[in-house]
């Protein structure tokens, strides 16, 4: 504290630093890739959720089926979109918190090279058949190396910028980052630890089997939803949100509380994902019990969000950006709610194996995810060209066909989701079942063409998005060369 | 300090950080309602860790005080909390459970002719195949039996391959069926070939053959240079220890002769089969349905429409 107090206060100075001392080629990178990454991927969504309405759309080319394009499609959005997303986020955020210019320019670089040559590589090898076998980590093991690499060079520059920062203390954002970078690692090394058949093969087993092995595995896909897909974008959530409402968090105690809980528990509750299996009962009641525990503390960042609002609701009339972050706050607090109410046993055991789990996802990864990217990137894009956004209205056309999209998504995968269960489990007056498995399939057609509307009218709005960002960009362009242009005339008629 | 209408600019010290210019944190105390819901949760997952196995000690875990009653070869026995324990108690009492055995212990005991006659018993077959059946059956023969030609024989119909009576159908189930006809592109010639598939037409009650050829084709079939009676029997009425089908009725299993447009076409069908031959197998489902299931499954079968 001593130190802090001998630094002037350095936020008066803050608004003045021309944006030339930060970094912004690395960040313009990867949101533009990003967003192409986003809109393959919500594309390929799309198409596989059409391909499960109606299955003749795979048009019997093994590459484009539904088993081949599931882990593209993940890959691409979590990966690929969301990934991206964060590498921009963060090193934009680190760099205006810490008001220190991003380390190394190189090593920067490299990780928009490795990361999305591993999302690229990925993709080409799932298309050719090729996959690990494990949900969300699907990457061949070459491939899992070259991640790795990426990851650590991520952590370094992150760590170096943080080490570089000229304020005294490191916002909260930078934690949720911090803590992101750090577990993602342990979750990668851990969930890939692969013995390769032999060095020019592409195939590899696990080095765990059995139980233990489905333990790891959702050890790590849960803790990717954790970490990834919520501690990080609650990083983007807490620079955003307060800077495009223009007011304070509502509460640094309640982040600091909400942020230990979270990245506390979390790291116990993958098993949920395997109740009512060869999992041992005591692993299942701690996984249920922390995932019960992980509510309020998910809460709190929603909390923090929504009533750093407070006292400016009027913004939610008059500024469309808002209206993704808090949407997407939301939606955070409802899937966070959903989520353990269905790690409890019993909901479970109607839940799981169905298309609940495939909408309780998406409400997370596009109510969410996707909206607070959104938000996030409406405020970002104009700042990173110096420039406005193209059109106001554009944003909101994006945000109801996106807000549409998600409730119809949901709610077609509620009604698949919960019909199938209690299909499954229906009993008729003798006590047999009184569905097969396959008349349970003919009930999810409905569902799944609703689901696939949804998402339809989910990638119009992204499409939309990615049209409007175009034009901010070449406006601004456009606005740069001219006045470039009147400066030279300027110069030259100076000089003669 | 809790109060909404004083978090306003102001009313609320900040931490008075800040960062990038304008980001502030107010310090606003934790809300009472998620601070009590936190606890509310804790107090949950206590109460579960009591009653549930839950934490591991060693080699072994806390069981929990919550029990599970099931029976073993009849004498009650008393368990922590398990899953396993769980599924032994619901098959044992749960009603859906209890209703079905009972059925099925009337099943298991009855003859194929009392649950063929009996509508009580022929309605619960009926409702307990429509699973088996459709999960284990209906994937090759299709709901309700239909079949597919090339691919699976229909069994709705009276026409059996190896057998229509409930003990044969029960057999076929069982124990798995190899069906099996030698090509004869090797053995014959073009013109024996379209002499021995021009019978088969004529067998099966179609005009438009030469009738000399006809004739040397039933030579053929019923003689020693195709053999075909062997297995189709003399004249192909078929033989159901062979699984070789009866030729006269115009059942076609493995080509859409009664389908096809002309004479030529048909005689083109039936000279690919007896070129190619067939290659067909029912899997065994003895080891993997029980024997009631498999008696239910061949009393349905029975029923679909062509018992013998």
């Amino acid at each position: 504290m001593a130190q802090s107090a001998t630094i002037p206060s350095s936020q008066a100075g803050a608004t003045a630093v021309p944006t030339e001392q930060y970094n912004y080629e690395i960040i313009k990178k990867f949101a533009i890739m990003a967003m192409v990454w986003g809109v393959l991927g919500m594309g390929v969504g799309t198409y596989i959720a059409s391909q499960l309405a109606f299955p003749f759309l795979n048009f019997d080319i093994a590459e484009i089926t539904f088993g081949r394009f599931r882990p593209v499609h993940t890959t691409l959005v979590i990966f690929g979109f969301g990934g991206n997303a964060l590498f921009a986020t963060s090193y934009y955020i680190v760099q205006r918190t810490c008001q220190a210019r991003l380390y190394g320019d190189g090593l920067a670089t490299f990780t928009f090279w490795g990361w999305n040559l591993s999302v690229g590589l990925g993709v080409i090898t799932y298309m050719m058949g090729f996959t690990q076998g494990r949900e969300y980590a699907e990457f061949v093991w070459p491939i899992d190396i070259l991640i790795t690499v990426t990851w650590v060079a991520y952590f370094w520059v992150y760590l170096q910028t943080l080490l570089r920062r000229s304020q005294p203390h490191i916002y909260v954002a930078n934690w949720f980052y911090m803590s992101f970078i750090l577990a993602t690692a342990i979750l990668h090394i851990f969930n890939n630890l692969q013995v390769p058949v032999s060095l020019f093969s592409l195939e590899s087993y696990s080095l765990f089997s059995g139980v233990q092995d489905a333990m790891t595995q959702w050890w790590y896909g849960h803790n990717a939803v954790g970490f990834f897909l919520t501690a990080a974008f609650l990083g983007m959530m807490y620079y955003f949100v307060p800077k495009q409402a223009g007011r304070p968090i509502y509460s640094y105690r309640l982040s600091i509380i909400h942020f230990w809980a979270l990245v506390f528990l979390y790291m116990w509750v993958g098993a949920h994902h395997l109740h009512w299996t060869a999992l041992p009962d005591w692993v299942s009641t701690l996984a249920a019990t922390f995932s019960i525990l992980l509510l309020l503390p998910s809460w709190g960042g929603m909390i923090n969000g929504i009533m750093t609002l407070s006292g400016a609701w009027d913004k939610l009339r008059t500024d469309p950006i808002m209206l993704f972050l808090i949407t997407a706050l939301s939606f955070y607090g409802m899937s966070t709610f959903e989520g353990p109410m269905m790690s409890l046993k019993s909901v479970n055991a109607l839940s799981h194996y169905t298309d609940w789990t495939v909408g309780h996802v998406h409400s997370g990864a596009l109510g969410w995810v996707a909206m607070i990217t959104f938000g996030s990137f409406y405020h970002l894009f104009p700042r990173l060209w110096n420039t406005k956004l193209y059109s106001l209205r554009l944003v909101y056309v994006h945000f109801f066909l996106a807000t549409i999209g998600i409730v119809l998504y949901i709610t077609a995968m509620w009604v698949a989701g919960i019909g199938q269960g209690l299909m499954l489990r229906a009993f008729d007056e003798y006590g047999n079942l009184a569905y097969t498995f396959v008349e349970s399939v003919v009930f999810l057609h409905r569902p799944y063409v609703v689901r696939a509307i949804g998402g339809g009218l989910f990638l119009l709005g992204i499409l939309i998005m990615a049209y409007n960002i175009f034009m901010t960009i070449t406006t601004a362009r456009r606005e740069a060369a001219r006045v470039e242009a009147k400066i030279g005339a300027k110069m030259a008629r100076a000089s003669s | 300090m809790s109060k909404p209408s004083e978090n306003k600019q102001g009313a609320v010290q900040t931490t008075g950080h800040a960062w990038d210019g304008d980001l502030q944190e107010y310090n606003n105390p934790l809300p009472r309602w998620w601070l009590w819901g936190f606890y509310a949760t804790v107090v949950f997952a206590v109460v579960y860790w009591f009653l549930y196995p839950a934490w591991p000690i060693g080699g072994t875990f806390t069981k929990g005080f919550a029990t599970v009653t099931y029976e073993v070869n009849g004498e009650e026995r008393t368990t922590h909390w398990n899953t396993r324990a769980l599924l032994m108690r619901d098959m044992q009492t749960s009603p859906a459970a209890v209703r079905q055995r009972e059925f099925l212990e009337v099943i298991a005991e009855a003859t194929y002719d009392d649950i063929l006659r009996d509508p009580d018993k022929i309605s619960f077959v009926r409702s307990y195949a429509h699973g088996v059946f459709g999960d284990f059956c209906a994937t090759c023969h299709q709901a309700g039996g239909a079949g597919i030609i090339g691919l699976y024989p229909t069994l709705a119909d009276d026409d059996w391959l190896w057998g229509g009576t409930v003990e044969r159908i029960e057999e076929s189930i069982r124990e798995g069926r190899l069906g099996y006809m030698p090509p004869f592109r090797e053995t014959f010639d073009a013109e024996q070939l379209r002499a021995v598939s021009a019978y088969v037409l004529d067998i099966a009650g179609y005009d438009g053959g030469d009738e000399d050829e006809i004739r040397r084709g039933e030579a053929i079939f019923n003689g020693t240079d195709g053999g075909c009676f062997q297995c189709h029997d003399t004249g192909g009425t078929g033989r159901i220890s062979q699984g070789a089908p009866n030729l006269t009725n115009n059942i076609w299993q493995i080509v859409d002769v009664a389908g096809a447009a002309s004479y030529e076409a048909r005689l083109a069908l039936v000279q690919s089969v007896v070129r190619n031959g067939v290659q067909r197998e029912m899997p065994a489902f003895g080891e993997r349905l029980s024997p009631t299931e498999i008696k239910v499954l061949a009393a349905y079968v029975h029923q679909l429409g062509g018992g013998q």
